[in-house]
């Protein structure tokens, strides 16, 4: 009996840093020996990926990159599988963000994926229509960043030229470019595909834009705001959601190339499964604890 | 006076963005997208605001050497550098010219024209008509662009016709440097009327000394700028973020404690969405997806769209408060 009390006291003094150990190599070890247990994509994301695949070539689409470096794990695979996706259907794309930290970001995701390749020639990993490279101002055009938040995607709804002065992000005059024939506002787009890590973000988009003008729009943002954009998708304000690095595995494996989406849901495997772990654990602790106090 | 014409102000604006809605006049959204530039400009001028606000917290805690005040030194500096490095100094003056074409020698048909490059950078490349980049310094081999430069200036023949040479640094943040030459003398006009003109037998030296640039402006972001948010904004901002990882593991053990039944119905739930998110748990058995899904389309749904509606309500009932003047905390009233 004494051994037992011994036993459960010694636990009411677990050490958490037990905890982190845990956390740490559950998510190095799938890294190095992954799982790769099969995705089977949920009805938000096929939802994303059908509307995009629905564009016909020629269209044109807004794509806000509402986003810090922080969320690129999670929002990287995803902006990257919705590229390659949009650049294969030969769609036109309008770039722009509301984040102060993103320019710098999406300026080199810009020359990586838009003006590079996303799939090198003869990737034996990637079967699909080949990626080639768009023309700046031709086929995609950046507008850069513009301050003011909800103030800034209020006007990108009612006068989205005015909101950016008229003017690329390179100076050149909107109304130059072929690109930007007859789009006054976000309504006037095919599309609109947000990855966004927060405010502002998909929220304002629908609050300030999508009511207005019933533009279509589709969406990724991270997990833990999956639940308060979900809402939005069960009305049909979104068409569709892919919410964390779960889901952009699911829309990876719909595009046909697999990123690191993929590798990093074998980590979220073991991590979810370390949190579940610590959740029981620490009640384990906290019942034996309670018990032992009852009886003394 | 003093609430008076504030609230006047307040009650036009409210008035007039809440009518925006609903009067289609092309005059009326004319001052309305007045009204909206204000709020950008004010949204914008709230950095600078911030930016004295956070001189005016630190500083002084720092002069009276206050607890933790090394941490508000670095605060203090990264701020200053990163806001120094976002200025386009390079412009300042006036920009120059990145490089510039000199000819030399005399003509001589027989004998071939001959390009020199002698570039101010040693890693420097140079596409000659859009083919594959040369070394400007190279050791023997410029095409070997993979190897470290070397100490022999590319110098190569020239053919009749013309030609477009590009100079450029292998790294973000320097300008590049462009120029047509015209090799020959009985050719039609160049394409580009800043074309130089070679004769066969001289020799075309393009000096390159390309600007570094300074700024956060795009397209041609700051050499510094650009190093400072890859190598020290985006690891530290990525780090502070992947920290959550442990801090939600350790919250778990410590905090998420089933003490009613509320809270164990909270625990069951989040423990079942948690499974059911990930492959695992299709792994385990095909209903913990199913229960995820129904948990996140039906009771998240619901709860979060009861919310969402009490958070309107709200909204609306302050914003009539503040319209009619009957809320004004802002004004500094109590």
């Amino acid at each position: 009996m004494a051994e037992r009390t011994d036993w459960s006291q010694r636990l009411q003094n677990f050490d958490r840093r037990w905890i982190f150990v845990a956390m740490g190599l559950a998510i190095a070890v799938p890294l190095f020996y992954p799982l790769n247990l099969p995705v089977e994509p949920s009805a938000m994301v096929k939802s994303a990926y059908y509307t995009v695949e629905s564009l016909k070539p020629g269209d044109r689409v807004l794509l806000s990159l509402d986003l810090d470096p922080a969320s690129t794990p999670e929002l990287e695979p995803y902006y990257r599988a919705v590229m390659l996706q949009l650049k294969r259907r030969r769609v036109r794309i309008v770039i722009a963000t509301t984040w102060y930290a993103a320019p710098p970001l999406v300026e080199r995701w810009i020359a990586e994926t838009v003006e590079g390749r996303i799939i090198k020639p003869g990737d034996p990993s990637y079967q699909g229509v080949p990626d080639d490279p768009y023309e700046r101002n031709e086929d995609f055009v950046w507008l850069g960043f513009r301050e003011g938040r909800e103030a800034t995607i209020n006007g990108m709804a009612t006068d989205l030229r005015g909101t950016f002065d008229n003017q690329a992000a390179n100076g050149i005059p909107l109304v130059q470019l072929d690109i930007m024939d007859g789009i006054r506002t976000l309504a006037d787009f095919d599309l609109v595909v947000m990855v966004s890590a927060g405010f502002p973000g998909i929220k304002e988009y629908i609050q300030q834009a999508q009511g207005r003008g019933n533009v279509p729009m589709v969406g990724a943002c991270t997990a833990v705001s999956t639940p308060e954009y979900t809402p939005y998708y069960s009305a049909g304000q979104l068409l569709g959601l892919v919410g964390g690095m779960s889901k952009a595995a699911e829309y990876e494996k719909l595009v046909g190339k697999i990123g690191t989406a993929t590798a990093g849901t074998d980590v979220l495997n073991f991590g979810h499964m370390v949190v579940i772990g610590a959740i029981v654990f620490g009640n384990f602790i906290y019942f034996t604890g309670r018990r032992r106090r009852r009886r003394s | 006076m003093r609430t008076t014409l504030p609230l006047l102000l307040g009650f036009i604006a409210g008035v007039f963005a809440f009518g925006e809605l609903y009067i289609p006049a092309p005059e009326y959204r004319v001052v309305f997208e007045h009204l909206r530039d204000f709020a950008q400009i004010l949204a914008s001028a709230a950095f600078i605001l911030g930016g004295i606000n956070v001189v005016q917290v630190n500083y002084p805690k720092i002069r009276r050497r206050e607890e933790d005040w090394p941490y508000k030194v670095v605060m203090l500096a990264s701020a200053l550098i990163m806001g120094l490095s976002g200025v386009r100094w390079h412009a300042v003056g006036g920009e120059r010219e990145s490089g510039r074409v000199l000819v030399s020698g005399t003509a001589a048909a027989a004998v071939p024209a001959r390009l020199r490059v002698q570039a101010a950078d040693r890693d420097a490349l140079v596409v000659i008509d859009g083919g594959l980049p040369l070394r400007a310094w190279h050791d023997g081999e410029p095409g070997a662009i993979e190897r470290a430069p070397g100490s022999q200036p590319l110098e190569l023949d020239l053919a009749a016709g013309e030609h477009t040479i590009a100079v450029s640094k292998p790294v973000n943040g320097y300008a590049s440097y462009k120029t047509t030459l015209v090799v020959g003398t009985s050719l039609a006009e160049p394409t580009s009327a800043a074309a130089t003109r070679v004769a066969p037998g001289q020799l075309a030296t393009v000096e390159a000394d390309l600007v570094m640039y300074w700024g956060a402006q795009s397209p041609n972001l700051g050499r510094v700028f650009t190093w400072l948010y890859d190598h020290v904004f985006f690891p530290c901002n990525a780090t502070m973020f992947a920290l959550l990882a442990f801090f939600i593991a350790s919250a778990a053990f410590r905090a998420f404690r089933a003490r009613n039944a509320e809270s164990a119905l909270l625990l069951g739930a989040a423990i079942l969405v948690m499974i059911g998110l990930v492959p695992i748990g299709r792994a385990l058995s095909p209903v913990f997806p199913e229960i995820e899904e129904w948990i996140m389309d039906v009771l998240n749904t619901t709860g979060r769209r009861a919310i969402m509606m009490g958070a309107a309500l709200g909204a609306i009932a302050t914003g009539l408060r503040v319209i009619l003047g009957i809320e004004r905390s802002h004004l500094g009233a109590e």
